[in-house]
């Protein structure tokens, strides 16, 4: 018989975390490596604040961070996805990419036109606890229009 | 006889390291920017680049060669160029990630964008190294150019 019986309460409802911002973030890089939208979502929080500067989405949201990561995936099949350095600091981690792959389909109002695509890129996240609550994205949309053969800004879809 | 006591550089956190950079670039004081940094401290601005017929001008090298010179051209072109800083993040290796604003008003050409008195004001986030003896070895900076482009008037996508 026991004398002594200690309910075990689960890490999650005493608020303990097993998670590090780094581990967080990159559990959602992989899963974008894989380009497995949804894998990536499961770490982010339905209420995460997305700022996609390129795409001109500010104050975004949930909905548009999975737009977001859709559309690449599909316009570019064959994405190839480099992370060249992850920086942790604190709450707040930034991981620099390279993102690569063959246009398949329109994006961001670019023709197909089967171009290669790379482009540097810098994403920022706020995490709180083991999930992500901030999102902000940065890269030259010049550079991309430049790879997928845009020729003016004004007319995107114009080949 | 006069002793001198010997010039000590009164260490800061490398996130006051890096408020003081962006202060010094409020006021344009690029020698004080460049002196911030190392001899050979690192410099990568990612999204420029300048399409020659014959080659790729980039905004990769050194702070002292590459770095100053595109300083100096950015407010030459912005005589009112402008930070503002949203967040400073840094951790204890010397790691410091900035969030930021930067503008101006165009007076002069600026890569192939036409000076058309166009003002801009772009989200930029910066990446900092800053080394123990608290001057800052590398610089990184992120940015949509297109916005900017945009802002200006500037619609070709060279």
């Amino acid at each position: 018989m026991k004398l002594f019986k200690r309910k075990s309460i689960p890490r999650e409802e005493q608020g303990i975390v097993n998670t590090t911002p780094e581990q967080t973030v990159r559990a959602f890089l992989n899963a974008f490596q894989l380009r497995d939208v949804e894998a990536a979502l499961s770490v982010v929080d339905k209420s995460v604040r997305v700022e996609i500067f390129p795409l001109d989405v500010r104050e975004g949201g949930f909905d548009d961070i999975r737009t977001a990561l859709t559309d690449i995936v599909t316009a570019f099949p064959d994405l190839h996805l480099v992370i060249k350095d992850v920086i942790e600091t604190g709450s707040v981690v930034t991981a620099e990419l390279k993102v690569e792959g063959t246009q398949a389909a329109d994006y961001a109002g670019a023709v197909n036109q089967e171009k290669h695509l790379d482009v540097d890129q810098a994403w920022r996240f706020t995490v709180d606890g083991d999930h992500i609550v901030g999102i902000h994205v940065y890269w030259c949309q010049n550079q991309l229009y430049r790879r997928l053969a845009v020729k003016r800004l004004d007319q995107i879809a114009i080949v | 006889m006069t002793t001198t006591e010997p010039a000590t550089r009164e260490l800061t956190s490398p996130a006051d390291v890096v408020a003081a950079f962006f202060e010094a670039y409020s006021r344009h004081d690029v020698e004080t920017m460049t002196e911030m940094c190392t001899d050979n401290a690192d410099f990568s601005y990612i999204p420029y680049e300048v399409w020659g017929k014959q080659r790729v001008l980039r905004g990769d090298g050194k702070v002292r060669t590459v770095g100053k010179v595109i300083w100096s051209g950015l407010i030459n072109s912005f005589p009112d160029l402008f930070n503002v800083v949203h967040s400073i993040d840094a951790n204890d290796k010397g790691d410091v990630v900035v969030m930021c604003d930067i503008g101006g008003t165009q007076q002069s050409p600026w890569g192939f964008a036409a000076p058309k008195g166009g003002r801009f004001s772009e989200p930029h986030l910066f990446i900092f190294h800053v080394d123990e003896n608290g001057l800052i070895d590398k610089i990184k900076a992120y940015w949509n150019g297109a916005g900017i482009n945009r802002q200006l008037g500037h619609l070709e996508v060279d």
